[in-house]
């Protein structure tokens, strides 16, 4: 019963604008069946953490629609469980983790909690961070704030006591920070930080070339075993598709593949989502299409990624590279004359 | 006031025809399809008819269908007033009330039917795999103002001793049952789903409890009863895809139905969900060495292999050199490198060793069995 945690799905980074235009980074379609914000909730719900608050800023229906009441997760509890926590810390948006601004908007979430600590995390790292090995690091070390990191790179997931926590909302305007992110970043004084050492499957995605570079890596074996582990399971809102059928003629390697696609075409290097239509004559190279896209006879699309419900039309030919892939908008209806 | 149909769905089957897929688990609980189990159809359809309120009659090996079924959250049966009650035998007083037939089966839950008060009742098997809308068939029920509807369907003649047969006027009208005829008078076969009026089958399963001579059996005791007493009972022509999967041989084809766009069963049609409990699993990964023709996969697999016609369920792994063609790999098998399989039904969970060969001369469906696996290793791998 020791720990309460806080997805802030309110975070904005820029780079990812081509994804997240419509809706939060937390519901990004990740790895053909999943939204990001589907690892931090594992995570959590993998450390038998059962309260969780998902702060969310403007436009979030999409995240409210893939979360629900939390069932996917087992959060749908009569004692705490999920809280969807909409904040009005949008317009410029705020772009470091954890914004005390919008903490003290639900701070009787907060104060109602019997839990001891808080962990405050982020829907835009990709892991499979043990949250309960995390505090016995935390309360060995003695630290006021420990924070993940692998490899030197910061996982921007942090756990401090509540206590703490509440000093740090009442005063944060004196201290001058914005954000647990920003407090850990400065050192602010006269805290202590400590380090949690993570290892495992972990990727950072602020960007959409590094939204691609990780959904890539996922077609690696060792990476995806590494992800998708039978004993801490990622879950997800569920979908009743049939599982993929393959036609006759289908070419399909290296690939990641979702239910309820139906794949006649050339499949190589790429991601395939849930309910997706891949045609005769159709190849397709390094590509991710997502849910219930359709992508017509004779086209040749590379690196392209596709966002829910994109038509593709026949003869179609999508050329982008590693480092630009071409983001195509979620219901976009792509002719032949838009080739290039 | 819309009038209110409760379904009996009689799960307790052992299915011995079935050999060890139904050693400890009953016949609805078989995995079928890739993904499914048996009773997901029955159930399924009953969600999608709008039924609410479903009795799951168990008897045989009931644990892991209790486990599935749950609450019903898979079918959106999970509801404050009806959804999913699982009803299996019990004693009271006078003694164990073990379901000696289907008729007792549904007998024996009279308390439950009337704390329900339903106008109609349906009763259904589980162990049958077709998608079949029961509103239009109480439709038909009450249209022709029947105490009893059967639903019929046209089989080869050459299959007709296999079913029971049903002979009936040109209106539809029931005139005659024939179990098992070796000559038959006509090709419909009853397929198992009855609707009655709850207060003449009411009526008729209390006076056949008293009959010690009867085995309380809908088509061998109630039908034949009713029929002779002059109810009006009525034949429903059904004109989908249905499929009983009582031996290896039906429930291997059923699966190889999937594979076939003309065989009427489509489970991808988004009007007519099948539902099932989801497990949560990541997609599917090919390897650059695998070869995907005319197959179905589902979730969790590893395919490095090659496979041809076949239905491959979650959590399997194909390894590299492995060739597979019109088999159907339960949830969690491994196919060891370099092992050949044609027409093979791997049941969960069992590893083929590397370099396994099997194909059967007769072109008949093999079940893979752990025996037939120390077998082999022990006459050296031939």
């Amino acid at each position: 019963m020791s720990m309460m945690a806080v997805i802030d799905a309110s975070v904005k980074l820029s780079g990812m604008d081509d994804l997240a235009m419509n809706r939060t980074i937390a519901s990004v379609p990740f790895a053909g069946r999943y939204r990001l914000v589907d690892f931090p909730l594992s995570n959590l719900v993998n450390s038998n953490i059962t309260s969780v608050g998902v702060f969310a800023s403007y436009p979030f229906t999409s995240l409210m629609d893939h979360i629900e009441m939390g069932k996917s997760w087992d959060l749908d509890r009569r004692r705490d469980g999920l809280r969807l926590l909409p904040t009005v810390q949008h317009g410029a948006g705020i772009m470091s983790v954890g914004a005390f601004a919008s903490f003290e908007e639900h701070i009787q979430f907060f104060n109602k909690s019997k839990r001891d600590y808080v962990v405050i995390t982020n829907p835009f790292t990709v892991c499979q961070l043990d949250y309960e090995d995390m505090l016995s690091v935390h309360k060995q070390s003695g630290a006021d704030i420990t924070e993940a990191v692998s490899d030197g790179v910061q996982l921007k997931s942090y756990i401090l006591s509540k206590p703490l926590f509440l000093e740090l909302i009442s005063s944060y305007k004196d201290k001058r920070v914005i954000s647990i992110e920003d407090i850990v970043k400065l050192k602010k004084k006269p805290y202590t930080y400590g380090q949690y050492h993570y290892k495992g499957f972990f990727a950072v995605i602020d960007s959409v070339e590094r939204y691609f570079e990780v959904s890539m890596a996922l077609l690696d074996e060792e990476n995806w075993r590494l992800l998708f582990r039978a004993d801490r399971p990622v879950y997800t809102k569920v979908k009743d598709e049939p599982p993929t059928r393959y036609i006759k003629g289908s070419d399909v390697k290296r690939s990641l593949v979702a239910n309820g696609s139906t794949i006649r075409g050339d499949v190589k290097g790429s991601i395939i989502s849930r309910a997706v239509i891949i045609r005769e004559n159709t190849k397709l190279q390094s590509c991710i299409i997502m849910q219930k896209s359709l992508i017509s006879e004779n086209c040749d699309l590379a690196f392209v990624i596709a966002d829910k419900e994109v038509i593709i039309e026949e003869g179609v030919s999508l050329h982008g590279t590693a480092e630009q892939p071409i983001v195509l908008r979620k219901g976009d209806r792509v002719t032949k004359e838009d080739s290039r | 006031m819309t009038s209110k149909m409760v379904a009996m769905l009689l799960a307790g089957g052992q299915g011995s025809r079935l050999k060890s897929l139904t050693y400890d688990v009953a016949k609805p609980a078989i995995p079928f399809g890739g993904k499914y189990r048996i009773i997901d159809f029955p159930l399924s359809n009953c969600t999608n008819s709008g039924i609410e309120t479903v009795g799951v009659l168990t008897q045989y090996e009931p644990h892991l269908l209790h486990a599935y079924i749950g609450l019903g959250t898979p079918w959106d049966l999970d509801r404050r007033h009806g959804g999913v009650t699982i009803l299996p035998p019990y004693a009271e007083i006078e003694g164990n009330k073990w379901y000696a037939g289907t008729a007792s089966a549904i007998y024996q839950n009279l308390k439950f039917l009337d704390a329900a008060d339903p106008d109609y009742v349906l009763i259904l098997s589980g162990d049958h795999i077709y998608k079949m809308d029961y509103d239009l068939m109480l439709d038909f029920h009450k249209e022709t103002q029947a105490e009893v509807t059967l639903s019929v369907l046209e089989v080869p003649w050459t299959d007709t001793h296999r079913f029971g047969v049903i002979n009936t006027d040109e209106q539809m009208n029931v005139l005659e049952f024939q179990e098992k005829p070796k000559q038959a008078k006509s090709n419909l076969a009853s397929m198992g789903v009855y609707i009655f009026n709850w207060r003449t089958l009411r009526e008729c399963l209390i006076e056949d409890s008293k009959k010690e001579e009867s085995s309380h059996d809908f088509g061998k005791d109630i039908l034949p009863v009713l029929l002779k007493n002059g109810s009006k009972m009525m034949a429903y022509p059904y004109k989908g895809y249905w499929k009983d999967v009582g031996t290896v041989e039906s429930l291997w084809e059923a699966n190889m139905d999937l594979l076939d766009s003309h065989s009427g069963l489509n489970l991808n049609d988004p009007a007519w969900r099948i539902y099932s409990s989801n497990v949560q699993m990541p997609p599917h990964i090919v390897t650059d060495t695998a070869l995907l023709q005319d197959s179905v996969v589902n979730e969790g697999c590893v395919i490095a292999g090659e496979i041809n016609r076949s239905i491959i369920f979650r959590d399997v792994k194909v390894q590299e050199g492995a060739v597979l063609s019109e088999c159907v790999l339960m949830n969690g098998t491994v196919i060891g490198k370099g092992a050949k399989l044609n027409k093979v039904i791997v049941p969960p969970n069992l590893n083929v060793p590397d370099h396994f060969e099997i194909s059967d001369q007769q072109d008949e469906v093999i079940l893979m069995t752990q025996e037939r696996i120390d077998e082999w290793k022990g006459s050296g791998g031939k």
